[in-house]
């Protein structure tokens, strides 16, 4: 129990990050720490005690498998996160070409 | 961009063959072991990726490689669907993604029909696509802080 916890703390510290902080990139890698504690959230979820990776082998007997399903979902959902975080970068270059820094107060001193 | 120091550049020089070598094995025997094609093919984009920031690269260079790899990508996703059709053409009843070749015993390499084969375009894909994505900011900044 006390594991699934430890994820919505790490949850938090990435809401922390987005809330608080000021730079640019930081408020993205706060993002990325917010997709993956629920990524390892899901993963959590579909774990069995005991349980081996869910692969056809040779000695295969009545043994456990963990879930398979989280596990495919989680990797699509890090391929999207890739694609998110790729995106918030490109934008955030943009933003640093069109006003030379990355604080968000600056930007909107500089807007009126 | 710049390089880095000789240290660096030095052990970049001795472990990055070994990070791609890790990368096709991983990706080769997914059907066996965890891993498969995504996690190969991320390891095998980090060593490429290791190489560019250490040895640093040329504007121009950094867009001839950007163009290779993006043409790599789009010829996976080709093999891909070619696998796929071919198991439509040759499989007896007619559906996307039948197993058509012999499944062999299980543990072996080479084994599972055509899983391994996707696997390896699977890995491709990725691999190509995470380095144009890398190679695309890299140029996109260089062009923004020109």
């Amino acid at each position: 129990m006390i594991i699934y916890i430890l994820t919505v703390f790490l949850f938090l510290i990435g809401l922390y990050g987005v809330i608080a902080k000021r730079n640019l990139i930081k408020i993205v890698i706060g993002i990325a720490l917010m997709e993956y504690s629920v990524n390892l959230f899901l993963i959590l979820i579909g774990y069995v005690r005991g349980g081996t990776a869910p692969i056809l082998t040779e000695g295969l007997g009545q043994k456990v498998f963990v879930d398979p399903l989280p596990q495919a979902m989680v990797l699509t959902a890090i391929v999207i996160g890739l694609a998110t975080t790729a995106l918030l970068l490109a934008i955030a270059i943009r933003i640093y070409k069109k006003y030379g820094t990355f604080d968000i107060r600056e930007i909107k001193n500089l807007k009126g | 961009m710049k390089g880095m120091t000789i240290i660096v550049k030095k052990v970049t020089e001795i472990i990055c063959g070994v990070i791609f070598l890790y990368g096709i094995y991983i990706i080769v025997h997914g059907h066996l072991t965890p891993g498969g094609g995504f996690a190969g093919g991320t390891i095998i984009a980090g060593s490429f990726i290791l190489l560019v920031l250490a040895f640093g690269s040329e504007f121009l260079a950094l867009k001839k490689e950007e163009t290779g790899s993006s043409i790599l990508e789009s010829s996976a996703i080709l093999i891909f669907i070619v696998i796929a059709a071919l198991g439509m053409l040759m499989g007896g009843v007619g559906i996307f993604f039948v197993n058509f070749l012999p499944k062999g015993t299980i543990g072996q390499l080479i084994s599972a029909g055509v899983i391994p084969l996707f696997n390896i375009a699977v890995g491709m894909e990725v691999a190509a696509a995470l380095l144009t994505i890398f190679l695309a900011l890299l140029i996109y900044r260089d062009e923004v802080l020109k």
